[in-house]
């Protein structure tokens, strides 16, 4: 098991991640969302040694990889702003994975590249951003590290390349040996993957979703009323999500039988329910407000 | 030492080294060759005579014979490059990121990157050096006797070598903590040329001593510094947190040291000492300005009503 404790790091004396803890374990695909800004790429530099720590630790099984640095070896990742890849050919990357992950599949890797017609003898630096993009994600799948941190992966990448990647992550997670920690902006994608999402907000770790849970007690709903007024137990209760003339969709996040006698009561013209996505749970949990102000 | 981190060093490294010896290779021959046309010779010439046979390096000016070079300075700028290269091109290519992640200790990154660089520019040294005495045997005339004895020989490879590695480690420091390589050019050449200066003309207390005492004691400083820039460096990599990569200081606690070290540096050259001049008060001021400015680049008022 992985535990980020506590983990807080200040850059510019301003507090970039604080107080960060949460566990993460083999077989688990956790999404980490939240704003541009918030620190999602500091988190993984910080976890993974780039960034000194202010506060916090890291463990892998109870080792601290501050003391027991061989221990990060069971972690991946790679910086997709900043990493030392750009000079060499996709060929000659293994010759530096194979040094430090013991596990490092370079029968894989070749046969990864084919697969997405990727030339061995290309530059890093010469492809688009999306063929970067996947052949990092390439590298991540074959070092065999137990725990893989994404950082946006699905970035630039067409629709094909990205449901082939989604589906290797799931089959890589099959036999409860790999973890993957993947922040994304696409929230969609991360909606067929993820079974926990963390969720990063002020710099803080404000929600660690598991998303079964969340979608038994959630609701979207449709709804219209005859009124040009929207009822205050609407208003109190969920999050607004759309508006469209008289047409409001709205999440609840925590939607009880009560809830609903009471919405019934109001008598709506419509009240359907519509299915909870990844990116619901966001916006109704990112903005600053209930969104209702909006339409005074 | 890791025998894989030593390979995953070597890797990265490898073409820089390659590059670097190569240059050398062709560097020292091309000038060994151009100081054997220099040569004025009768029959029974001796080369070297009285001087190489006391602990001193050798003194190519009080040769008559003609260019002659024993060590050669272009290693120990090659030395200072290496040192530059290794620890700068490793935050700009981003390879420290890899390093970092790789679940080596830093320590042991540190020490294995410092003994492999070291080990690599010493075989440079070697063996272009070989090739370098090679020409000038070949070129040597047979009446010509070369009275080349250990004392001599060893004082100057120990002093070239000191200094090549002296250069090093300060080239190789300063790139530890400046995170910006045109302003690491322009330090690290303002600081070596007027070291260098101060050497020449003027070091208190050295014209007390012999000419074999200063060079030993010379030595002996270039020893101790490199010790101190080497285990001074092994504990800043270990706190080096890449965040303030691109910054012109990696080590934002180093700001007010750094600063004192240049206004007091700057203002001791320019006052000839510890006088008050006229030169040392304008420099003064101008580095307590300068310094100012260049470390903590105040947000000036004209630069917020532009924005």
């Amino acid at each position: 098991m992985l535990h980020v404790k506590d983990l807080s790091k200040t850059i510019e004396h301003r507090d970039i991640i604080t107080g960060i803890d949460f566990q993460w374990h083999p077989g688990e695909i956790v999404g980490l969302v939240g704003r541009n800004g918030v620190g999602k790429t500091t988190l993984f530099r910080t976890m993974t040694n780039q960034y000194v720590a202010d506060k916090g630790t890291v463990t892998i099984d109870e080792h601290d990889l501050k003391q027991e640095p061989a221990y990060q070896r069971q972690l991946f990742f790679i910086d997709t702003q900043y990493n030392f890849l750009g000079n060499y050919r996709l060929a000659e990357l293994p010759d530096f994975y194979r040094l430090v992950y013991a596990d490092f599949d370079a029968d894989r890797y070749r046969d990864l590249l084919q697969r997405f017609n990727l030339t061995a003898s290309d530059q890093y630096r010469q492809l688009s951003k999306g063929m970067r993009a996947l052949v990092n994600v390439i590298l991540a799948l074959t070092s065999n590290a137990p725990y893989i941190l994404l950082d946006e992966p699905f970035d630039g990448l067409d629709v094909i390349v990205r449901e082939n990647i989604a589906t290797m992550v799931i089959d890589e997670v099959a036999d409860q040996q790999k973890g993957f920690l993947i922040s994304s902006h696409d929230l969609n994608e991360l909606d067929g993957l993820s079974d926990r999402v963390l969720l990063l907000k002020a710099s803080r770790l404000v929600h660690d979703y598991n998303l079964e849970d969340v979608r038994a007690q959630a609701k979207k709903l449709q709804l219209v009323f005859a009124g040009k007024e929207i009822p205050a137990i609407v208003k109190k209760h969920s999050r607004l999500i759309r508006v469209s003339g008289r047409v409001l969709v709205v999440v609840f996040p925590d939607y009880t039988p009560e809830l609903a006698e009471q919405l019934q009561a109001l008598d709506p013209v419509l009240m359907e329910e519509l299915p909870l996505t990844l990116e619901d749970l966001f916006r109704a949990n990112l903005s600053q407000t209930a969104g209702y102000q909006l339409m005074q | 030492m890791d025998k894989n981190l030593r390979r995953l060093l070597w890797r990265q490294y490898r073409k820089r080294f390659w590059s670097l010896g190569l240059i050398s290779l062709l560097i020292m021959a091309l000038s060994a060759w151009a100081d054997t046309t220099t040569w004025l010779y009768h029959s029974k010439t001796t080369v070297f005579g009285p001087q190489m046979h006391q602990w001193l390096a050798f003194d190519a000016t009080k040769l008559r014979f003609g260019s002659f070079s024993l060590y050669s300075p272009w290693l120990m700028f090659a030395f200072g490059l290496a040192g530059l290269v290794l620890m700068n091109q490793d935050l700009k290519d981003h390879f420290n990121q890899f390093l970092f992640t790789s679940g080596y200790r830093r320590r042991q990154i540190y020490w294995t990157k410092l003994t492999l660089g070291l080990g690599g520019l010493l075989g440079i040294a070697v063996v272009t050096t070989a090739i370098q005495y090679l020409i000038y045997w070949l070129q040597m005339p047979a009446s010509v006797t070369l009275d080349l004895a250990w004392p001599g020989l060893i004082t100057t490879w120990l002093m070239g070598l000191t200094t090549s590695i002296g250069f090093f480690a300060i080239c190789w420091f300063a790139a530890l903590i400046i995170g910006q390589t045109g302003a690491l050019w322009v330090t690290l050449a303002g600081f070596i040329l007027s070291l260098v200066g101060i050497i020449s003309v003027n070091v208190p207390g050295f014209n007390l001593l012999t000419a074999q005492q200063g060079q030993w004691t010379e030595i002996g400083a270039w020893i101790v510094a490199t010790i101190i820039l080497a285990v001074w460096g092994a504990w800043l990599y270990q706190r080096l947190s890449l965040e303030h990569d691109g910054e012109y200081l990696l080590f934002p606690g180093l700001r007010w040291p750094v600063y004192l070290v240049f206004v007091i540096y700057v203002t001791v050259i320019f006052s000839g000492g510890f006088h008050v001049t006229t030169a040392g008060i304008i420099a003064l001021l101008v580095t307590v300005i300068f310094g100012y400015l260049w470390l903590w680049r105040p947000k000036l008022t004209w630069h917020r009503t532009k924005n």
